[in-house]
């Protein structure tokens, strides 16, 4: 875990070029221009956006605006799923900048959770650290850690701030040397083409021969779909993070490196696009 | 590697079983879903509150009752309750449903609930804890993902409250310990839901824990249903 800490830091600083425009049929009193912002991949929607919503309000009357949320070609966008994983799974082939259509009315109640504060937004990130912790060390080293802590590594995320952030961090990243890896890979694949919203299961980063499992022996077992038979073409891209990792990668150097700050490796698959 | 497998999937769908069972036995409407394509499944129940909004309130079956034994409000069918509303003006029909799914990162059942009034607008979680009994209340505010909080269901993908299961293990290993030294048959489920559901609005009839001791003949034995008491471990 260290000579790839250069991998960590480009992971933190990666950015999303976004352009937001406000929803044509949101009522104003003066024309709304665009407003430009670069969103960081690791972070949540509501967490970033506060120059956003100011910008908009201003020319809304107060009483047109209520809870706000974001589309992408009729989309809503889930403010609770990491901003770069959104862009990978909805927008990764278009031009840049991701076109984002803010709106101030008509919550749909049936598609997305409510983000009333940040406390919120903090209460679901810690629980995502917490849940990733249970399958790596049974939550052990979350649960002896101090409240300070915890707040350490939510304040480093909404921060920005990547020492604050790992110098926690790094505990939840160790394990035992005896057990040559977690306990479990804490992971989610998603996929655009099924009903559910993400896979998850158990699966362990070392065989029980010892051989560590790569990125393509996690596919094969948990979604063999999405991996192309040996004499055939590809036919789906995997992603994480905006890049297409090599399908012999270890598990662990995945899980040590590309995590999200909520622990959990985020994948995305999607038929693979027309060139 | 057993202990891991303590609590598997397997093992919770099997008790699941076993709860439907009693449940088609005395019409509880709990059923068993399954999504397209996935192994995944979960046991579902819906049901229809009345919630009342003027201060009289009609012989109390529908009234909100404020005892920290939930057992006395399960023995009411909510079909009675319709009956009674009708000569209210300003009632409500709320639409709640309970959904059982399984947790692997933590090996434990994990409740999933959301109520919305028959239009389909859903409630806030603020109207949620208004039917939240007191005893639970204090309990379930220890800390900020200790609680309800909104989450996306994991199968269905569309927002739901739920009670955080960090804890579950914490207070299930005695009653399983205790079934353990004392030889006797324990539905986790049922333990597990007769703890958990009533700070939700959720009760079970009393029969789920005696259908858990038919084979052993000892029917009167209600010790799977934890009493109030002792949700202080909760």
């Amino acid at each position: 875990m260290t000579d790839d800490k250069d991998v960590l830091r480009d992971v933190w600083f990666g950015r999303i070029p976004t352009c937001f425009t406000l929803y044509q049929d949101e009522i104003t009193e003066r024309e709304a221009e665009p407003y430009y912002l670069l969103l960081p991949r690791v972070s949540y929607l509501t967490l970033v956006t506060d120059k956003v919503k100011k910008h908009f309000e201003k020319v809304m009357r107060q009483e047109d605006i209520s809870e706000i949320l974001f589309e992408y070609e009729g989309t809503p966008l889930k403010w609770h799923y990491p901003i770069g994983l959104l862009f990978d799974l909805l927008a990764s082939s278009s031009a840049l900048p991701w076109n984002i259509t803010v709106h101030f009315k008509s919550f749909p109640e049936k598609d997305l959770l409510h983000c009333p504060s940040k406390d919120v937004i903090e209460a679901h990130f810690m629980s995502c650290v917490k849940e990733a912790d249970a399958l790596k060390h049974k939550s052990q080293v979350i649960n002896e850690m101090q409240k300070k802590d915890h707040k350490q590594l939510w304040m480093g995320l909404q921060n920005d701030r990547f020492d604050q952030f790992w110098a926690i961090n790094q505990k939840l990243m160790e394990y035992p040397a005896e057990e040559n890896g977690f306990r479990y890979i804490p992971f989610r694949i998603y996929q655009t083409t099924t009903e559910w919203p993400f896979i998850r299961q158990l699966f362990r980063p070392v065989a029980t021969d010892g051989q560590l499992h790569t990125l393509g022996d996690l596919l094969k077992e948990v979604c063999p779909s999405a991996v192309a038979p040996e004499d055939g073409e590809k036919k789906n891209q995997v992603m994480i993070h905006g890049i297409e990792p090599v399908l012999e990668t270890a598990l662990q150097w995945l899980r040590e490196h590309l995590s999200h700050p909520d622990n959990f490796l985020h994948i995305r698959i999607i038929p693979q696009p027309a060139d | 590697m057993e202990e891991d497998e303590f609590f598997g999937e397997e093992t919770f769908q099997h008790y699941c079983a076993e709860f439907i069972k009693h449940s088609q036995k005395i019409g509880d409407g709990w059923e068993w879903r399954t999504s397209k394509d996935c192994s995944d499944g979960y046991m579902c129940k819906t049901q229809f509150q009345i919630k009342n909004r003027t201060a009289v309130s009609h012989r109390g079956t529908s009234a909100r009752v404020q005892t920290c034994l939930p057992m006395e409000e399960a023995l009411e069918p909510p079909l009675d309750d319709f009956e009674v509303t009708e000569t209210t003006t300003a009632t409500e029909v709320i639409k709640y449903e309970y959904h059982v799914l399984y947790s692997c990162s933590y090996q434990v059942p994990v409740l999933y609930f959301r109520a919305s009034f028959l239009d389909g607008s859903p409630l806030a979680l603020k109207d949620i804890w208004e039917g939240v009994h007191e005893c639970y209340k204090t309990r379930l505010l220890h800390g900020p993902w200790d609680t309800i909080t909104q989450q996306e269901h994991p199968i269905l993908g569309q927002p739901f409250f739920v009670l955080h299961p960090c804890k579950t293990n914490e207070f299930m290993t005695p009653v399983l310990k205790n079934s353990q030294k004392f030889n006797r048959n324990v539905n986790y489920i049922t333990s597990w839901l007769s703890m958990v559901g009533p700070a939700v609005g959720l009760n079970l009839p009393l029969s789920y824990a005696r259908a858990a001791f038919q084979d052993e003949g000892n029917v009167d034995r209600q010790d799977s249903f934890i009493e109030p008491k002792s949700l202080e471990e909760l």
